[in-house]
């Protein structure tokens, strides 16, 4: 478990912000921080991870205390249990996929944990290569093998997905929830895609000018929307085809992409990448067993 | 999307399911059946406003229509303006000051031959109404 109760003025481009924290996040939890850009996400991950000195408070991981103000701890970001990834992949461009993996294990255990993450992370192909023969996904996933390798106790990840296209992005978000399921590091991910808060986290804290705005499941964060219908889902729009007087709207829903009919009034407040609420009747759906 | 704000007026409820009447004004009163009960739902009491939403396509057009139907949510509403293209006519009504669209095929508004300022009636089924509260 992460307890952190801490605050630093922090000065932006439009003078001075308070950056105030306070929230628990438990073991195995998959936590996001989100909110616009400013908001003071990254300097509370880099809090964490021991780059950034808060002015006062606490960080207290598992009952340790990893910085306290008053009592003068501040444990150096080595002896804090964290892996770290972030936007730009920061390899090492002379080491190999499986060097870049084992850097920092000890040589007897080097080999074992460098193959099985090369096997769950599907990069044995590429072990020998060099990072600038890999494409951005690969390197992502590169970084992730090798911030999981020490099996921190705390995976920090700084808006790792957001150079990626959607088709890779998605394809990297359910490896991250595969991963995440495997090894079960506490985890605290930057981001400023809704879907990505939707896919990946069970919990969210809204940041907004170095305050904690609203908290909880996303979909208690995120869907406000007091509606009676009980067939609803969270998605996102993939796809809009205009079809004579209506549009044709495509909506990942999960791993599926269902197809919702809107009218043209409706497409002033729609377009691609929008998170959306679509709901019917719990009337309306036809209901037929699958073959087994 | 078509809505109307509006007061709940009554609630009949059996089990999990309750039949909402919502007054819109003083003669015009829409249903609604919906899965929600108030026991379980804070803002599904007479008295609360609330927004009834429906689906466009879900918004049938007749005149002249006789005989019985089942359907409780029938009004009668000008033709604002039409608006056909392939397949479908986007039908939008005046309904004692609330704007209700109606999605149809083509080919009825053809037959029906709907005019722009003449008198219809559209029709909703209770259970194809949503309500939201606020």
């Amino acid at each position: 478990m992460i307890e952190v109760n801490v605050s630093k003025r922090l000065h932006t481009a439009e003078g001075p912000m308070d950056l105030v924290f306070s929230g628990t996040i438990e073991e195995g939890e998959f936590t996001t921080l989100f909110g616009p850009s400013g908001a003071g996400k990254t300097t509370l991950l880099r809090m964490v991870a021991g780059l950034t000195t808060p002015d006062s408070g606490t960080i207290v991981v598992d009952g340790q205390p990893w910085f306290d103000s008053a009592r003068r701890i501040n444990l150096s970001p080595r002896r804090r249990s964290i892996g770290m990834v972030f936007q730009d992949y920061a390899l090492f461009p002379n080491l190999t996929v499986a060097e870049n993996i084992g850097l920092a294990l000890p040589k007897q255990q080097r080999s074992a944990i460098v193959s099985e993450l090369l096997e769950v992370a599907g990069l044995q192909e590429l072990a020998g290569r060099k990072p600038d023969k890999l494409s951005g996904g690969q390197r992502q996933r590169v970084a992730l093998a090798r911030a999981l390798a020490l099996k921190p106790t705390i995976l920090l990840l700084d808006e790792p997905l957001s150079a990626l296209d959607l088709q890779m992005r998605l394809k990297l978000q359910d490896e991250l929830q595969r991963l995440h399921q495997r090894y079960q590091p506490t985890t605290l991910l930057v981001s400023h895609d809704l879907s990505e808060v939707f896919r990946l986290s069970r919990r969210v804290f809204v940041l907004d000018k170095g305050k904690v705005t609203r908290s909880g499941s996303p979909t208690e964060v995120f869907s406000q929307s007091k509606i009676s219908n009980k067939f609803r889902f969270n998605g996102e729009v993939v796809h809009i085809k205009p079809s004579g007087v209506v549009y044709i709207v495509h909506v990942l829903v999960g791993q599926d992409i269902v197809q919702v009919i809107a009218s043209e009034r409706e497409m002033t407040t729609l377009k691609v990448g929008k998170r959306v609420l679509i709901a019917s009747k719990a009337f309306n759906p036809l209901i037929m067993p699958l073959d087994e | 999307m078509n809505s109307i704000p509006g007061t709940i007026a009554a609630i009949d409820t059996d089990g999990n399911l309750s039949l909402v009447d919502i007054e819109v004004s003083s003669d015009f009163r829409m249903s609604a059946l919906i899965v929600e009960t108030p026991e379980h739902c804070p803002w599904l009491k007479t008295g609360h406003k609330t927004k009834i939403l429906f689906k466009e396509t879900e918004v049938s057009i007749a005149r002249n229509l006789s005989g019985q139907i089942s359907l409780r949510n029938r009004f009668t509403a000008t033709i604002a303006a039409i608006r056909s293209s392939g397949m479908l006519a986007e039908i939008t009504l005046d309904s004692a000051g609330h704007q209700v669209i109606s999605i149809i095929t083509n080919r009825s508004a053809q037959k029906m031959e709907l005019k722009t300022g003449e008198q219809v009636e559209w029709l909703v089924k209770a259970n194809e109404v949503s309500l939201t509260g606020s």
